[in-house]
């Protein structure tokens, strides 16, 4: 698998094609790096244009649909969150919203709130990593964050200042930030108490002011020009910025419930991924995440960071060049933190912390907003109280058509490139998805095929 | 020893008075106006806690506590019939006194390297912070004196537990209930409330009768301005602790109990218990007496600065009683119950001259499987007379002090470590080098052959290492490289500082072997400890009727000290060495140990015996000596245990009713008894 | 279990340590935690060469390794292969994470499961490539070192990473979570609450992070030394305590994160609770759509070739 010692993509090899056709050219970028999990990109060009791409995730798959199998909704909020260690509040969330929704828990208006703030405290890590640690480093030309700190070493504390202040959030909410163990159906293990949170409020309000300056930071990166009319797919929720709760809109005109997602998406089998790929009614691509969020709910944004978007004036570039969505993700870090802080000063601790529930036989599906997109959950639970089987939509396989037709789209302009600056552009290119292929089972090497006409 | 408190007895003289529940608070108030921070019993997550409390309103009022093997429920309980919710009608609290006299985590060690090479070496005084606990029990008392004794009232006196209880003010409450894992009584610990209190509260009505049992207790109440109590507060006082006696009855039968442990340590019982116990801990970390700790170090990447952290262990933990480079002395699960049932009931007697048990009941409400020690204890050592198996001759059942520790009174361990500079390095053989350590320090200049030292440097784990010669100007120590840590002192540079702690525990009785043939058994790095009294030896030389040295190796490789060693025999020393396996090159005796014993036999009662090597050699050659009839108390032998702490006070090094870091490590073959080759003792 | 640790000697911090990073099937939260290691990384840096790294760094190498640290289980016919190409350019082999060192939760499948599994996923399984039973690395290779936890702690990394740079054996307790549960002051879940609790049985090194958020243990640290699971299992089912859990209910706890841990997996194969594996409802996947080739954006594709 890695072949080439310092620096490039990893093996970027041309081989005759298995037909071996004298015109037939495969392009293999392997193991794309600063991204979260395995896979490549192979590239089919045909008499000179660029016939296909294809994402081909290799991570190997490790079965969760089948192994909440059995299980009772709190063991499934457990193993749900293994599926990604980058975001796996995002797949609680759906997954307690789901249950919830099923059997008509009411929660406690705080427990409501303090979701939501877990929520933020992922957004904050997983979008301070995502731009400083693996797409910055793209724009100012250095292969990994370490590098680029020994020329921008604030830049570099910075963001790992918000992505830790963002863990500690998540750490006092739930235990620890990777994989946290409080939330369970009906509320939690254990609420903070009001003093725990109010501590953090000084980290928090500095999070903000370095979130405002990742906006300017964002916007000074000079992204490449390309651009295209993407279908966009995100929760909107009329009474605040869509996290836990919403329904399903898009740009052209889609609104339905977050538990009907199965009658507008649709998953299929690719035989080059080891992940599935969502597609709509129509077969053709959609696209999630901070860009399609920030286009569709802009006015729910926090005051704060509907200001800073404004005065960005950034976003119809966010809604049609992929590489603008370090500035979606900035803006999202306004949000959060913001939020976050207003939540923090308005916690009172539920009376307890979990109200009680009992499980019903049914459908229980949910779907909410991770930071990198919309995740979607479908449990089937027996007469036991048990799920007997699970559909579960991560953000990054929904998104893969929809990079691959980037990808696709792009690819012709760098055809006559030198391979390793073809690569690295092409690469850079997916990094802008902040693709999670640990969820999508996850992720990435390039080839390139030339094909006969 | 800390004798601080009056007794009961002193303030009878005092009258009770009678302090109204809504005035409780007046008393926190008061404590807390003295500068001291207030510990009191409070709700947290379903379980009664002792907590820091501002206020009086955050005790528990109204709450009571049912406690089962195993099972412990809150609940909320009506008001008495006076219309009043009582405070303390709920029990001992979990937690106990335990983590504010005696922190699961201290700070024990602080050493640092400065650039200029020299070593920093810090203990962590406790930072004055005086406390009042309100709400302990008689049985929490009674924990407290027992860790009066264990940590401040022996050889050794642990200082960070000396200053945090200098500075404690308690208010003690006379249990008005028992729950039903209660057996105070028992242990003759309780309920009656009758030392170590500075105030004591009996919760009756709408109030409490407050009695000054100490002059800053009376003080304090004086300050409240209080009522007397009446005689009707006052009978029902002694009522209600009176009932709470009879409910509880006769639990354990301690009468006897020392011996009949001990005369069962072959009970089939230990492994019945061992299907059930799950070695979690649990038991000793509630348990308000026990005091084991582990050191553990953190340092800095670079390793110039580190801190050495004191934190609760337990005698359930299989690295407990693991020496480097070898396994556990416990490694079965019923070894380490019985280690801690034994030590507990039986040779905490032999140790402290009291009970470990105060009769809490926290093991067993806290065992998470329901372990009962009442049971367990009626089933292995219960004084129906047929259960009782003739006791093992050798199964010493009073404490044995045949040769006096090295230090008895308060005290008069010296605890801090030293710093000292590597003078010299001299590699031995491949794996084992010697130390030449320059120190002017009077105490370690005054070490005597057999003692050994806890030695010190950043970052690393805090070895004990026998002291292999005594010298004008320093000591010397002999290191096998067993592990990482004993690696790198193998390695370090002459001129580097090392901080020392000692010399430490009991050396060779050469005493004993005046006017007697002295034969000294070593086998590989045993010799190290043997050197320096073979120094001695020698220097006295015309005070034994006879010397021998007989020594074994691995291989002629392995061979310790050989240039001195041959200067001794060319001087007319009888030395007769052999090793385990040999090349053809080798000319010398192949084979074990006692084979050297068939040319010249150390015979009868006139042999004082000298032995260091593995245990199973140290084993073989006691036998040996003893059909030699060489007499028990004439062998004497250095063991080998963990030690963390070297003098006494980490529980790590316990062997029946010794520690061998201050009782020993040398014991002669009398004095160990079975315990010698007792497995998993 | 715990494999006798090495680390390098002391020298070895002058010239800085190659340090590879490296994941099999797993989620990335193993090595997330070295990034989130925000108060060390840059300093880290300073120290070791992250040679390889791909989740933190476009630089690659394929060795030579003074460190590797491995995360994820081997559950694919590559991976067998690339684990040993690993080891041999590889000084000091650190597995981290429960998925390295016991499987993680994909080991719960066993061979005869496997194919349900993949029916139950993938609508066409032949694309897929994965072996029967996902495995800790330690069954394909040696392993020097590890660290335990679903994820790891981030305290232990870093005492790990201190102990190659001092020479030292790192600390790594093998003791009961319940020893770190009551140093911090926590009462206990099962005894107050009824709650079970795999803390007796489970190796500590998290923190008591599950008791002090008011839950009991999952066991994602995997089982300690002498754990002695039926012990603990027989009073979850028949003590009083907990109400007297059904023996399915208890064997699933058993069955988490390092529930292929042989010690564990024997409670769970004995009482049950196992995955139940049921296929997808008919018709979730039209077979049709998966011979088909990616689509297109509509138009979009043409504009952006116009930029």
């Amino acid at each position: 698998m890695h072949e080439v010692e310092g620096g490039g993509f990893g093996g970027v090899t041309t081989t005759a094609a298995p037909q071996g056709r004298m015109n037939d050219l495969r392009f293999q970028v392997q193991n794309l790096t600063r991204v979260e999990g395995e896979g490549s990109l192979h590239l089919l060009v045909r008499d000179g244009a660029v016939a296909e791409a294809r994402l081909q995730i290799f991570e190997a798959p490790r079965y969760f649909e089948a192994l909440v199998a059995g299980r009772t909704p709190n063991e499934v909020l457990d193993i749900v969150s293994r599926i990604c260690g980058i975001c796996p509040v995002a797949y609680q969330m759906s997954a307690v919203h789901a249950f919830e929704d099923l059997f008509g828990v009411e929660v406690e208006p705080s427990t409501r709130a303090l979701r939501r703030l877990m929520y933020c405290a992922e957004w904050i890590e997983s979008h301070a990593l995502h731009i400083y640690l693996l797409h910055a480093p793209d724009f100012l030309g250095y292969p990994s964050a370490v590098e680029m700190a020994k020329d921008h070493r604030q830049l570099v504390a910075d963001g790992l200042r918000l992505k830790q202040i963002g863990n500690h959030l998540l750490a006092t909410l739930g235990g620890r930030a990777i994989h946290p163990v409080s939330v369970r159906v009906g509320g939690w293990s254990r609420a903070p108490r009001k003093a725990q949170l109010s501590a953090l409020q000084p980290a928090l309000h500095e999070a903000l002011r370095l979130a405002r300056a990742t906006v300017d930071i964002a916007l000074g990166l000079t992204p490449p020009a390309f651009e295209r009319e993407p279908r966009l797919v995100a929760l909107h929720n009329p009474r605040e910025y869509p996290m836990n709760d919403g329904r399903i809109v898009s740009n052209d005109g889609l609104n339905l419930a977050p538990q009907a997602w199965g009658e507008a998406f649709h998953e299929v089998q690719v035989p080059w991924s080891n992940a599935l790929q969502a597609r709509g009614a129509d077969d053709l691509p959609y696209l999630l995440g901070p860009a399609a969020r920030i286009v569709l709910d802009a006015e729910q944004l926090h005051p704060l960071a509907r200001e800073a978007l404004q005065a960005s004036g950034a976003l119809e570039s966010i809604r049609r060049n992929p590489y603008r969505s370090i500035v979606a993700r900035a803006i999202e870090l306004v949000h959060a933190t913001a939020d976050a802080i207003d939540i923090v000063d308005a916690y009172e601790p539920p009376d307890r912390p979990a109200v009680e529930w009992e499980a019903r036989p049914g459908t229980a599906a949910w779907a909410t907003e991770a930071p990198r997109g919309l995740l979607f959950h479908r449990y089937q639970l027996g007469d036991d109280g048990k799920v007997a089987a699970a559909v579960i939509v991560p953000p990054t396989s929904q998104n893969q058509a929809a990079i691959e037709a980037d990808v696709a789209a792009f690819a012709p302009r760098v055809l006559d490139l030198p391979m390793d600056a073809a690569t690295h552009q092409l690469e850079q290119l997916i990094r802008a998805y902040d693709p999670c292929i640990s969820c999508a089972t996850h992720f990435l090497d390039l080839s390139i095929q030339q094909a006969p006409s | 020893m800390i004798e601080r408190h009056w007794s009961a007895a002193d303030a009878m003289g005092s009258a009770t008075r009678f302090l109204p529940t809504a005035r409780l608070g007046e008393l926190v108030l008061a404590l807390r106006g003295d500068g001291r921070r207030v510990i009191g019993p409070v709700v947290e997550d379903g379980a009664l806690k002792m907590a820091e409390i501002d206020h009086a309103d955050a005790l528990p009022f109204g709450w009571t506590a049912r406690s089962e093997p195993g099972l412990v429920r809150l609940e909320r309980r009506a008001p008495d019939a006076a219309g009043a919710d009582r405070a303390f009608d709920n029990g001992p609290a979990w937690s106990g006194i335990k983590p504010w006299t005696f922190p699961s985590r201290v700070d024990a060690l602080a050493l640092e390297t400065r650039a200029d090479g020299s070593l920093a070496v810090r203990v962590d005084a406790p930072a004055s912070q005086p406390t009042a606990v309100i709400g302990a029990r008689a049985c929490d008392l009674a924990a407290l004196a027992i860790h009066d004794r264990v940590l401040a009232g022996g050889p050794a006196v642990d200082p960070d537990y000396a200053a945090r209880r200098a500075d404690l003010f308690v208010v003690a409450v006379e249990c008005a209930m028992a729950t039903s894992t209660c057996f105070c009584t028992s242990m003759d610990t309780g309920p009656e409330v009758t030392r170590g209190a500075d105030i004591t509260l009996s919760e009756i009505g709408d109030g409490f009768a407050a009695r000054g049992d100490s002059p800053a207790g009376q003080r304090l109440l004086d300050r409240l301005v209080l009522a007397p109590a009446t005689e009707a507060h006052l009978a029902q006082a002694a009522e209600q602790v009176a009932a709470v006696r009879a409910a509880m009855g006769h639990a354990v039968e301690t009468d006897g109990l020392h011996d009949r442990l001990l005369a069962n340590l072959d009970s089939p019982r230990w492994a019945e218990i061992a299907e059930r116990c799950l070695a979690c801990a649990n038991c000793t970390l509630v348990c308000p007496t026990c005091f084991c700790t582990g050191t553990e170090v953190v340092s800095d990447p670079d390793g110039r600065e580190s801190t050495a952290t004191r934190a609760w262990d337990s005698c359930f933990t299989a690295g407990f009683a693991q020496v480097v480079g070898g396994g556990s002395f416990r490694p079965q699960h019923r070894d380490r119950y019985r280690q801690w049932l034994t030590h507990k009931f039986g040779t905490w007697f032999d140790q402290f001259g009291t009970s470990g048990c105060v009769g809490c009941g926290r093991c067993v409400a806290w065992c998470p499987v329901g372990i009962d020690v009442r049971e367990e204890l009626a089933i292995i050592a219960g004084p129906v007379p047929g259960l009782v198996p003739d006791a093992p001759a050798l199964v010493p059942t009073a404490p044995v002090r045949a040769i006096a520790p090295a230090a008895v009174e308060p005290g008069s361990i010296r605890t801090t470590y030293v710093p000292t500079t590597l003078a010299a390095v001299r590699p031995e053989t491949a794996d084992t080098t010697t130390l030449r350590i320059a120190t002017d320090d009077p105490a370690l200049l005054a070490a005597r052959p057999g003692q050994f030292v806890m030695i010190a440097m950043p970052a690393f784990a805090i070895p004990p290492i026998s002291i292999s010669r005594i010298r004008d100007d320093g000591i010397e120590l002999t290191i096998r490289a067993a592990g990482p840590t004993t690696s790198v002192l193998a390695r370090i540079r002459p001129g580097t500082q090392l901080a020392l702690r000692g010399p430490l525990g009991r050396p060779w009785p050469i005493e004993d072997a005046y006017g007697r043939d002295v034969a000294i058994v070593a086998g590989g790095i045993g010799l190290a400890p043997l050197r320096g009294l073979l120094d001695q030896v020698l220097a006295e030389r015309d005070r034994f009727t006879s010397i021998r040295v007989y020594l074994g190796a691995r291989t002629p490789r392995d061979r310790l000290f050989v240039d001195e060693l041959e200067a001794l025999a060319a001087d007319g020393v009888d030395i007769r060495l052999t090793v385990d396996r040999a090349g053809p090159e080798w000319l010398g005796r192949v084979g074990i140990i006692t084979e050297l014993f068939r040319g010249a036999k150390p015979t009868g009662a006139n042999v004082t015996a000298f032995v260091c090597g593995p245990e199973r050699m140290m084993t073989a050659v006691t036998d040996l000596l003893g059909d030699l009839a060489v007499p028990p108390g004439h062998t004497w032998l250095t063991l080998e245990r963990r030690m963390e702490c070297g003098v006494g006070l980490c529980g790590h090094c316990q062997l029946g009713t010794r520690f061998v870091c201050r009782d020993g490590p040398v014991f002669s073959v009398a004095e160990l008894g079975s315990d010698l080759r007792r497995e998993g003792l | 279990m715990a494999p006798e640790t090495r680390v390098p000697s002391r020298a070895a911090a002058v010239n800085r340590p190659r340090v590879g990073v490296v994941k099999f099937a797993s989620c990335d939260g193993c090595q997330l935690t070295i990034l989130d290691l925000e108060d060390e990384l840059l300093a880290l840096a300073d120290r070791f060469e992250f040679v390889e790294f791909a989740e933190a760094t476009s630089r690659r190498s394929s060795g030579p390794f003074d460190v590797l640290f491995i995360e994820g289980s081997i559950s694919s016919p590559e991976q067998v292969v690339e684990i040993a190409r690993l080891r041999a350019a590889t000084k000091t082999l650190v597995t981290i994470g429960a998925c390295a060192t016991a499987g993680g939760i994909q080991a719960l499948r066993t061979a005869a499961e496997h194919e349900a599994f993949r029916h139950a996923v993938y609508p066409a399984p032949a694309f897929v490539e994965s072996l029967a039973v996902a495995s800790p690395v330690a069954t394909y290779v040696a392993v020097d070192a590890e660290l335990r936890g679903c994820p790891i702690d981030a305290h232990q990394l870093v005492e790990l990473l201190t102990a190659v740079t001092t020479g030292r054996r790192p600390q790594l307790p093998d003791q009961a979570v319940c020893l770190e549960c009551k140093r911090r002051g926590l009462e206990c879940v099962v005894v107050t609450r009824g709650e079970p609790c795999l803390g007796p049985v489970t190796q500590t090194g998290c923190g008591a992070i599950c008791p002090g958020m008011g839950r009991g243990c999952y066991g994602c640290f995997g089982p300690r030394e002498g754990a002695n699971v039926d012990g603990l299992a027989r009073w979850f089912t028949d003590g009083p305590a907990l109400g007297s859990l059904e023996p399915g209910d208890v064997g699933r706890l058993f069955a988490g994160f390092t529930g292929g841990a042989p010690v564990f997996r024997g409670v769970t194969d004995r009482l049950g609770g196992r995955p139940l594996i049921q296929l997808r409802p008919a018709g979730a996947y039209p077979p049709e759509l998966a011979e088909h080739n990616p689509p297109r954006w509509g138009s979009a594709g043409k504009e952006g070739l116009d930029a």
